[in-house]
């Protein structure tokens, strides 16, 4: 929001006025600094640190040996260099807070090199595509090209007809291959997490700002809403850009949708925290209706491109509604029929089923809230993970809860906030959505969760009580140390499975020749889908991925594989199957087998007389079924 | 209304009418040349938005210009993701197609005013009972109070 009461013409004229010693513009420039001065100035030292941890970057970027994942990940393949760029990028972003109001160009710059820094790696370094479901996606964009168009009514195993229900996302993809003039997403699709981070973040700050004047509080919602964001959700998907969609629509209803009258004593800046910002102003009637169909666009794309962000939606305006200030039954209307609209017409299959199972799955919350199929990680670094992560969203939980308690008047303006991060926990109670319904519900409460994570840690600038000095001493110490430790969760959470996120080239290629081996209509058996290409050409064939189950069902299937197998294939139809290392890394980072269970599999397979080995490298092994031979 | 600079509102207008035609000519490089992926990524990813957003016949207000920066690539995406949409469901995508309902929606939408989102044009309060006066009006200081 803007700065109340700033006259249109303020601009340069501001800073001589207000006389701030040092005071930089906008653009961070140092104003009327020359010489010995301008090399002492928070600007330069802004620059001296970002180039710091820039040069160290740089310098451990060819060092990161990714061809040689073990079982920790990227994390024991990032050089020293790399940690140490993070903790300056770090270290460097807590400095540019205290010139935040005056400078916000700088804590910008940093969130987005953190963001970079972060995320960036895999994009310049990888040759494959990142992440299993990505590559997967790419395979979408693919066939939609190859096709010209959509089926929405044709059957394809696996649940693969969904893609062509909710084709959104994938069109404006396989419309920007043909753009960029690529043979496909692979050539860009390892950016989409710096991509979808750079467009997030605006739109994180417009929320933000709606809540709170002080810059230093948004900057660090940012920053830790970066490095909370672990849970993957942000590859080249119809989620992830749905994600954003959603964040567009809050952005606009709580700025735009205020109703007359509505603010009551939030009007009265006695009754708000000091860091917190007016309540924005009431529109009228005819002006949020101009804003429902600006919304349009964005609210038909989301429902075009994924199926749960839209209930997401529709569940995040409803609790807006129980708000007086939010009120917009119309808003919540338009949603909802559009959605309906959608699932009754291309989505009708899907929906029809999903609502079929809603009676089994309604009110199980601990079956749905259970993340994936089977049971726990198994391996140090898979446990490292699941460790990070729990102390991730305990860490930040606590953080906002604490802030909600702690800063009553900032929860009070903000209620909106704390609503819409509220708002995605009933889904536990409908359906567990193939296990990820933890990650989403988390993922569409992060906004929320962050803003008031900074809260606890940012306390408000001004107050002269002694209360108030001792806060502002220890938010001095707990602010830097508490985002390194975020810092130090999210790598884990982030990149200590990698072993399943990249695949050489030589296994990518293993994987094609398997599936172009095979005749039209074979079906394909894997231990799991999580690995590269696992959907290549997959209208072609149907797939079996068999340690997808529950972990009693994989024990009884280890006792004798080749005859489990052989007993789930339907008589004469011709089937392969391929094991690759990365679904080695797979099973046990999803705690689908017991340690040793893949190789195992692997050497029962192999040895036999119902399988043939068609090909064997370090890259993987693909076997033919044969049923006829011995058995 | 007056215009105070009216030049540069009229250029920045046809920048971007001009700018979905511009990148439908990069399309002539090479395949996957940066001259050609950066102009086609730009207007795709911005130019829909801003020409639904900028032209405001007042000028964009300060805290109204971060938000037609943060809303420009959402909104644009939208509209591009429902042009391909359509276009896929039709059986009938071509690029040139595409690229050209995109230049002619942002061709239109540059030359019409802004979409009155009232950040952008006022920022200002309405009370209970009154009417925007034609969406245009300047807010004067301390009006926001």
């Amino acid at each position: 929001m803007p700065s109340p009461a700033t006259p249109r013409d303020a601009g340069g004229r501001e800073t001589g006025k207000r006389g701030v010693p040092g005071r930089e513009s906008g653009g961070g420039a140092v104003t009327r600094r020359t010489g010995p001065a301008a090399l002492r100035s928070p600007a330069a030292l802004n620059l001296a640190v970002l180039l710091l941890a820039a040069a160290l970057w740089l310098r451990a970027l060819p060092s990161i040996d990714f061809r040689s994942i073990e079982e920790f990940g990227l994390l024991d393949r990032f050089p020293l260099g790399f940690y140490a760029a993070l903790a300056v990028l770090t270290f460097g972003f807590v400095l540019t807070l205290r010139r935040a109001g005056t400078a916000p160009l700088w804590p910008a710059t940093y969130c987005a090199a953190m963001l970079v820094a972060l995320k960036a790696p895999p994009a310049i370094l990888y040759d494959t595509v990142r992440y299993a479901w990505a590559s997967k996606h790419d395979a979408i964009i693919s066939r939609l090209l190859a096709e010209g168009t959509v089926h929405p009514g044709r059957e394809l195993s696996g649940g693969m007809s969904a893609y062509d229900q909710w084709p959104g996302f994938f069109s404006l993809d396989a419309a920007l291959v043909r753009a960029f003039g690529v043979d496909g997403a692979a050539s860009f699709i390892n950016w989409a997490p710096v991509a979808l981070g750079l467009l997030t973040a605006p739109v994180l700050i417009l929320v933000y700002r709606t809540f709170s004047d002080d810059w230093r509080l948004v900057w660090t919602g940012v920053w830790i809403f970066q490095l909370a964001n672990w849970v993957g959700q942000d590859y080249l998907s119809p989620q992830g850009f749905s994600y954003l969609l959603h964040l567009t629509v809050l952005a606009v209803v709580v700025r735009h949708f205020v109703l007359p009258g509505s603010a009551g004593a939030l009007r009265d800046r006695s009754e708000l925290d000091p860091a917190a910002a007016a309540v924005p102003p009431p529109t009228t009637t005819r002006q949020r209706a101009v804003a429902v169909l600006f919304l349009l666009p964005v609210v038909a794309t989301i429902n075009a491109s994924h199926q749960l962000t839209p209930v997401m939606l529709c569940t995040t305006l409803f609790v807006l509604c129980l708000t007086r200030r939010y009120r917009n039954l119309g808003l919540l209307a338009t949603t909802g029929l559009i959605m309906l609209v959608w699932n009754l017409t291309m989505g009708r299959a899907l929906f029809l089923d999903t609502l079929g199972t809603l009676r089994e799955k309604a009110g199980d919350l601990l079956g749905n809230s259970r993340p994936g199929f089977a049971g726990d990680p198994t391996g140090p670094g898979p446990e490292l993970v699941g460790s990070a992560n729990v102390l991730m969203v305990l860490a930040l939980g606590g953080l906002a809860a604490a802030a909600v308690l702690l800063r009553r008047k900032l929860a009070r303006s903000a209620l909106p906030l704390v609503l819409a991060a509220a708002a995605p926990l009933p889904m536990f109670a409908l359906n567990d959505y193939g296990g990820e319904m933890i990650f989403r519900v988390y993922l569409f409460g992060l906004p929320g969760a962050a803003f008031f994570a900074a809260a606890a840690l940012v306390p408000a600038a001004g107050a002269a009580s002694r209360a108030a000095t001792i806060a502002r001493r220890t938010a001095a110490v707990a602010l830097p140390v508490t985002l390194v430790a975020m810092l130090a969760g999210f790598l884990p959470s982030y990149y200590g499975k990698e072993g399943m996120h990249y695949a050489p080239p030589g296994e990518t290629a293993l994987t094609r020749r398997a599936f172009d081996r095979a005749p039209e209509g074979a079906l394909i058996l894997a231990a799991t889908g999580a690995f590269a290409d696992s959907y290549y050409r997959y209208d072609h064939y149907e797939r079996w991925f068999f340690t997808e189950q529950e972990v009693d069902e994989n024990l009884r299937m280890l006792k004798d594989p080749a005859g489990y197998l052989a007993g789930g294939i339907p008589a004469g139809k011709p089937a392969y199957v391929i094991l690759t290392p990365t679904q080695g890394e797979a099973v046990i980072g999803e705690g689908y087998l017991p340690e040793g269970g893949f190789d195992s599999l692997r050497q029962a397979l192999k040895r036999s007389p119902l399988f043939a080995v068609v090909e064997e490298s370090p890259h993987g092994l693909v076997l033919r079924y044969r049923p006829t031979t011995g058995g | 209304m007056a215009h105070p600079r009216p030049i540069p509102r009229v250029q920045r207008r046809a920048a971007l009418a001009a700018s979905g035609w511009i990148a439908l000519a990069a399309t002539a490089f090479p395949g996957g040349s940066p001259l050609r992926w950066i102009p086609v990524l730009a207007f795709v990813t911005l130019g829909p938005g801003l020409a639904l957003l900028f032209p405001q016949p007042g000028g964009l207000r300060p805290g109204a210009r971060l938000e037609a920066l943060a809303l420009a690539a959402p909104v644009s995406l939208s509209v591009a993701t429902l042009a391909a949409t359509a276009l896929f469901l039709a059986g009938s995508f071509s690029l040139v197609v595409f690229l050209v309902s995109l230049a002619v929606f942002v061709s239109v939408a540059a030359v019409l005013p802004g979409v009155p989102l009232p950040a952008a044009t006022r920022g200002a309060v309405e009370r209970e009972g009154t009417r925007p006066s034609g969406g245009f009006r300047k807010r004067r200081p301390g009006e926001a109070r």
